[in-house]
């Protein structure tokens, strides 16, 4: 059963000129993640791993490709954490970085603390050579005509909301039962300056325990914050739910209590996985028993061996 | 029904010296928010009075008289929510205001977003017309003098008084507010437990609302209010599910802190693992202060 990883590009409305980019995208980050794992590797790595190739993917909305602030800048937000410790690493409202996942990790391998935002973020990166690039190199011509978009006064709101491109996050279970999960994004489109979503937010964008499991989620941020999502999936796992249940239960509860719809994904220590959504899709990929698992629309569930590549 | 308010000004070694001056200030702050349940005025109320008072009170790590960071800096947190509707507000490293607590709470409603953190947040404190203080008027002789002391941080030794309040008032709907400034000679825009949801705080009228203190990093690698009032919703009593979460908290990441719990019932609880923390509640029935 182990390893495993699942990934996902975003909960939301892929239009669909885009949403090949989307699976193409989720397929190729599962597929290096999971070459980690087999490799060896722990859960941590390859949930950084994927993360950051989805950072780097310019479809997506991290790191490279995230939406812009109402002042067109970016702004990201990212958290890692270790199922084994406990420890996690998150970053919030950081400027300049191509990859927030690896300055989150940074924070949680190299300071006492588990959370830097801001300008504190960025002096931290500096402390530790990570280059600064420059905004422009972080900004597709889709974010900035999305962000022009919904600028203008007569802007439709409902098409604005479609070709939401999601946060990113990645959970796994290596070969000696670690848990890790990883989360990133650009946030939220035209949001306030300084706004911080669930994403680096311990228990609402992720969380990890060796103990139940480990849990990425995607969505409307405010309100997955507001039912601290990715926890309340891993209480319900706690109580002897399957990864699958306790992860529509929680995205119900979110329905049903605060309005909001999302995505997640989950595993358990055993190799249990699942990716739900309550929104009408999240591209999904997840990688088991030489096998790629991966879809777009509810329902879908599409399956293709893995070559084993390994000489 | 009865309404209950319960407040802390941090869970720490308190030295001796300033003991009768922290439980003092948690005593006035809980009769504070107390005559704001009194009056008829909601949980929600309550909280960001009590917690206001803490704030303004140089003697507790928040508003006034907040602790520095490495920079020699001011940078506050704080988190404020409603269990009728789980609506939330928090700031994050936001510099120079005197009430965090209440700038969470306008974060909340004044705006569709939850969090708001660092220039971001101060940009919207001003357009809505609070107004910053220069960092002397915020900061104490003895906040100024203990950073000199340790221009370094190190990890386990600080003080962590973090404010918080809890309550439940007459209609049943109960809330939470935390606030700090953090820990002592942190990293520049380190963000601890305080203004992270589920961590710092958690209010939902299905269970309780619940503020915590202690050691930042620890209360946010097991999500402790959130824990807490998991116990709650598994039957466990508000004082049996503090005792469990901050044990585990202990057992698991070696973290100390503290909790205060209220549950819809009134049921209340003020549990902690550190040598000390100053709290008061206030019920119908009386004003209990203690540390």
């Amino acid at each position: 059963m182990l390893p495993v990883v699942v990934v996902h590009g975003g909960a939301g409305h892929i239009p669909k000129e885009r949403s090949d980019l989307s699976t193409s995208g989720v397929c190729s980050a599962v597929r290096s993640a999971y070459a980690l794992l087999q490799g060896g590797g722990s859960s941590l790595d390859a949930v950084v791993e994927a993360v950051l190739l989805l950072e780097n993917n310019p479809s997506f909305n991290a790191g490279c490709g995230s939406v812009l602030n109402m002042k067109g800048e970016v702004e990201m937000d990212a958290l890692v954490m270790d199922g084994k410790t406990l420890s996690s690493g998150a970053v919030s409202a950081v400027r300049n970085v191509a990859n927030p996942i690896q300055l989150a990790r940074l924070v949680m391998d190299k300071t006492s603390h588990a959370f830097l935002t801001a300008e504190g973020a960025s002096q931290f990166a500096r402390s530790m050579g990570v280059p600064e690039v420059p905004q422009e190199s972080l900004i597709t011509e889709y974010s900035r005509m999305r962000w022009k978009k919904k600028l203008a006064p007569d802007a439709n709101p409902v098409e604005c909301q479609m070709g939401k491109m999601g946060t990113v996050g990645a959970v796994a279970v290596d070969t000696d039962g670690n848990v890790a999960c990883a989360t990133s994004t650009g946030g939220m489109l035209n949001k306030m300056e300084g706004r911080v979503g669930d994403t680096p937010c311990i228990g609402s964008g992720g969380y990890a325990d060796n103990m139940s499991g480990a849990v990425s989620t995607t969505g409307h941020g405010e309100a997955i914050m507001k039912v601290t999502l990715a926890r309340h999936i891993l209480f319900h796992v706690e109580q002897g739910q399957s990864a699958e249940a306790a992860s529509d239960l929680g995205l119900a509860h979110m329905k049903s209590r605060v309005g909001g719809l999302g995505g997640v994904v989950t595993v358990d220590p055993q190799g249990n996985w699942a990716a739900r959504f309550s929104s009408r899709q999240m591209a999904w990929a997840a990688a088991q028993k030489d096998t790629l698992h991966y879809g777009l629309y509810t329902g879908e569930h599409f399956t293709q061996i893995i070559e084993d590549h390994r000489a | 029904m009865s309404a209950v308010l319960v407040v802390h000004g941090g869970a720490w070694a308190i030295p001796d010296e300033m003991a009768p001056a922290s439980v003092d200030g948690v005593k006035a702050a809980a009769r504070h928010g107390a005559s704001v349940l009194k009056s008829g005025g909601s949980a929600l109320d309550a909280v960001e009075a009590a917690v206001r008072a803490l704030e303004d009170n140089p003697i507790f790590n928040a508003g006034h008289g907040a602790t520095l960071n490495v920079d020699g800096e001011v940078e506050l947190d704080a988190i404020i929510v409603d269990g009728r509707t789980l609506a939330s507000g928090a700031v994050s490293c936001v510099t120079n205001i005197a009430n965090p607590v209440s700038l969470a709470r306008a974060v909340m409603e004044k705006t569709s977003h939850v969090m708001l953190t660092g220039k971001g947040a101060n940009q919207f404190a001003e357009s809505i017309g609070i107004n910053t203080f220069p960092t002397d008027k915020l900061v104490t002789e003895y906040e100024k003098k203990e950073w000199e002391k340790h221009k370094k941080y190190i990890a386990g030794v600080m003080a962590h008084d973090t404010v918080g309040a809890v309550a439940v008032d007459c209609a049943g709907n109960v809330a939470c507010a935390t606030s700090t400034g953090g820990i002592r000679n942190k990293m520049v825009g380190r963000v601890g437990d305080s203004p992270v949801i589920g961590c710092g705080g958690y209010a939902d009228n299905s269970s309780g609302a619940v503020s915590c203190t202690g050691h930042g990093e620890s209360i946010l690698k097991v999500t402790l209010a959130r824990l807490v009032l998991s116990h709650v919703e598994q039957e466990k009593s508000v004082a049996d599910a503090s005792q469990l979460s901050l044990q585990y908290m202990s057992d698991r990441v070696q973290g100390a802190g503290g909790t205060i719990v209220v549950a819809p019932s009134g049921q209340w609880a003020a549990t902690f693992t550190t040598e000390r923390m100053a709290w008061a509640a206030a019920t119908h029935k009386d004003l209990l202060a203690f540390i």
